[in-house]
């Protein structure tokens, strides 16, 4: 019965993939469809960084770099074997096989990368991972064969929306599904007491390696997709900057909840879509003034240092305090127009004209100093989405919990 | 490995090697002046501050701005500058900077000192991010400044010569002089006789005097090649002479504070036990404070001078590459040993521009990494540190 379950739950993952697939095809453009596919690979990245950083407890901040390694290793060989000796491979066929292999390249890298982490912890294995990314990054910048810092460019296209869904799918079942294992379980261990659980007989040193062997793999396997949608990648692509776009999802989500992971990625992988669609009345793109922008700090500063002043204190109800929240957070949007015209004389500012698009950095920014400052342990914190919650919801009664304790 | 050394080495030319490890000196005392901060923050927080490479950038800034103000901007022609801009430029940037590290602590450190590492760790990226992105809204960007170079008045440069060049070589050039010197003078007096003649157009008459003034200036020019390439001698700019006596100064000072002040004590046994310290009696948030003004001004006063004496472009991201190196010498010292970090940044400099001598100047920047690595997997505490890096 139970392999029954499991059979039938990956069928319906895999037919739910093709139809999403043609829904999406038959609704949206081509500019909505790639968003589309950036969007589950970026939950790709996220679910996997957050085994690494949120389940076993790592902290690495070069996910870019495996992502990188599955996209050149990926996008090179298609190259060469397509473009270059003009074979002609059944093409879904081939993107399967090409994203296998991109996972076992960049698992290999994790592996490297992991292996520091047998000595080292916490800040020092993040400067490492870090660099770890830059170097991956620099030598394939002055690598000629690899397009060197201009691109990798004709490599063939096939873009299959199903299988960067089903990716996403399989990613969260596999980090789900390990963590209600046994072996799953050490995983949790190592992050919450290394000693401890190595004295229960834990090999921490093979989790932690397993961890990121695993979370590397998912990062390549999304770069061969990468390669194969976009047809052509650049060293830029993978800049450390998206390692940070990738870090602020798993931690705004929570780190540790896949759940909390899946929804950050889909909604910072959208804001900066809304923002750039952001249009005025003429129909050009929203242009922001100086002056708004720094009212706009102005105000999350106000409202940050309200809301954790009543945080520390820690008075009154949960309810009570929800409601004093979004108090403040009401008030420092109406304050934000009297900032503003404070600032009006300040001419450099007021005369400065920026695009709502461009604030996507500066907002994934604040978002990860005032989530920290606030609520370090992110939205999410470690719950996951589980069907007895949404029963609860509805007023069924409290069924078992499979949530996994803080 | 022995089979490829050769190849290696027949390509390397080891008379500009002491050049560039005087070079290498001068680069890696900025890189020093960073690192200070980096390590001092570590010792007395345990905390990575990421915002320090654009505390840094933002010194840059300030320079620039100042150099605006002091009548030096991007379309001015004023020439007369002296030491007096200079160091206004200086106490400047580093005041900009030393407020900026201040607020950044109060404002996103001090709130998190109760949470986990990693979350002041996440913070301080958040930070250096919103100062990186932030930044490229509101400062100039695109293209990206420099300081207009007048306002440095030691723009000269200085040649050493440490072994001459042999006495053949020397006569050689005495040898050639003469000649070049008749032969020209025997084609001026027949340019001089005729007026309607000039170097590239001449009688057919006066070809061969042309040829020989020509070939004999060669000769000469040759043989002056062979004598300045086969002695070693290192050319050193005034202003980077300037940038490593500025460094030396301000890190005497600085071991003048941390060694025999008072506040110099506190902060070294914060350091040494943060809630020892606190029971002893030192007010830990003051001297927490300190630390970062005086951090953060070394690093403004190393932008300044890498902006204004080096002429560095600047941006947003100015401070991002210096940032993660003097990081890297700061571990490579052992992070939160003043004297490491000052080594670790002196040997940086060192390994960077022994990159770019062997001919891999394209991989200077990832030599940071590669050193960083090997450091934290063989002796992750550093060359000096007694800082014991947490291990499992």
């Amino acid at each position: 019965m139970f392999w029954l379950k499991r059979l039938a739950s990956m069928v319906v993952a895999v037919l739910g993939c093709f139809v999403v697939d043609s829904l999406i095809r038959h609704s949206f453009g081509d500019y909505e469809q790639r968003i589309i596919v950036l969007a589950a690979l970026y939950v790709t990245l996220a679910v996997s960084l957050n085994l690494i950083n949120g389940i076993t407890g790592q902290f690495s901040i070069g996910h870019a770099a495996f992502y990188q390694v599955g996209a050149y290793t990926a996008g090179f060989i298609s190259r060469r074997y397509i473009h270059d000796l003009g074979h002609h491979p059944p093409p879904i066929p081939w993107l399967i096989g090409m994203i296998f292999l991109a996972a076992a390249a960049a698992s290999l890298a994790g592996f490297v990368v992991g292996l520091p982490s047998l000595r080292l912890k916490g800040d020092y294995l993040a400067i490492v991972t870090l660099g770890f990314g830059e170097i991956i990054r620099i030598v394939v910048q002055n690598t000629d064969e690899l397009g060197g810092s201009y691109a990798l460019d004709n490599i063939p296209k096939i873009q299959p929306i199903w299988l960067t869904l089903l990716l996403a799918v399989t990613c969260i079942a596999v980090c789900r599904n390990l963590i209600k294992t046994a072996r799953g379980l050490t995983f949790l261990a190592v992050r919450e007491d290394e000693v401890a659980s190595s004295a229960m007989g834990v090999n921490v040193t093979g989790v932690k390696v397993t961890a990121f062997i695993i979370g590397s793999a998912f990062a390549g396997a999304a770069g061969a997709l990468l390669a194969h949608y976009e047809g052509l990648i650049t060293p830029t692509t993978f800049a450390m900057d998206v390692s940070f776009i990738i870090l602020t999802m798993v931690v705004l989500g929570g780190t540790g909840s896949i759940t909390g992971s899946v929804f950050a990625a889909l909604f910072l992988s959208y804001l900066p879509e809304y923002l750039r669609g952001l249009k005025n009345a003429k129909g050009d793109p929203l242009v922001v003034s100086g002056t708004a922008i720094i009212a706009g700090l102005i105000c999350v500063v106000l409202a940050v240092v309200f809301i954790k002043k009543i945080l520390d204190a820690g008075r009154g109800s949960p309810k009570s305090r929800g409601f004093t929240y979004v108090g403040i957070i009401v008030a420092a949007m109406c304050l934000e127009p009297l900032f503003s015209a404070l600032l009006h004389p300040v001419k450099s500012l007021a005369a400065m004209q920026i695009e709502a698009g461009q604030l996507r950095m500066v907002i994934f920014a604040v978002t990860l100093v005032v989530l920290m400052l606030l609520r370090p342990q992110g939205v999410f914190a470690h719950h996951e989405f589980s069907w007895s919650f949404v029963r609860k919801l509805f007023g069924g009664r409290n069924g078992p919990t499979t949530g996994v304790a803080a | 490995m022995i089979y490829l050394a050769p190849h290696l080495l027949a390509g390397l030319d080891f008379r500009t090697l002491p050049e560039q490890l005087v070079n290498g000196l001068f680069l890696g005392a900025i890189y020093a002046l960073i690192a200070l901060g980096y390590t001092m923050v570590y010792g007395v927080l345990r905390l990575i501050n990421f915002a320090h490479g654009e505390v840094y950038m933002l010194g840059a800034y300030t320079a620039l701005f100042v150099s605006y103000y002091l009548g030096f901007g991007p379309a001015s022609n004023a020439t007369h500058s002296s030491a007096v801009n200079l160091l206004i430029m200086l106490f400047a940037s580093m005041t900009v900077c030393a407020l900026i590290g201040v607020i950044i602590e109060r404002f996103a450190y001090r709130p998190m000192r109760n949470h986990s590492r990693i979350a002041s760790l996440i913070t301080a990226i958040g930070i250096s991010l919103l100062l990186q992105y932030g930044g490229a809204l509101f400062l100039p960007n695109s293209p990206p400044p420099s300081i207009n170079e007048q306002v440095n008045p030691y723009r000269g440069s200085t040649s050493l010569v440490i072994v001459g060049a042999s006495q053949a070589d020397k006569n050689a050039v005495g040898a050639a002089e003469p000649a070049a010197a008749t032969a020209k003078k025997a084609f001026d007096d027949y340019l001089a006789s005729h007026p309607m003649e000039s170097e590239f157009q001449v009688s057919k008459a006066a070809e061969p005097l042309r040829d020989a003034a020509r070939d004999t200036q060669v000769k000469l020019d040759n043989a002056k090649r062979k004598v300045a390439t086969s002695g070693v001698s290192i050319t050193i700019r005034y202003g980077e002479l300037i940038i490593f006596g500025t460094s030396l100064v301000l890190m005497i000072i600085l071991t003048y504070l941390v060694m025999f002040t008072k506040r110099g004590r506190a902060m070294r046994a914060v350091s040494h036990d943060f809630d020892s310290a606190a029971l002893m009696g030192v007010n830990v948030n003051s001297i927490i404070t300190f630390t970062f003004v005086i951090g953060s001004a070394l690093a403004g006063a190393g932008a300044m001078m890498q902006a204004t004496l080096k002429g560095s472009t600047i941006s947003t991201f100015f401070g991002l590459l210096p940032g993660v190196k003097a990081f890297v010498a700061a571990v490579l010292g052992g992070i939160g040993n003043i004297p490491g970090a000052v080594l670790g940044g002196l040997l940086m400099g060192l390994a960077e521009t022994t990159v770019i001598w062997m001919g891999y100047s394209r991989y200077a920047d990832a030599i940071a990494f590669v050193v960083l690595i090997v450091v934290l997997l063989l002796k992750p505490g550093g060359l000096l540190g007694s800082a014991k890096v947490e291990k499992v």
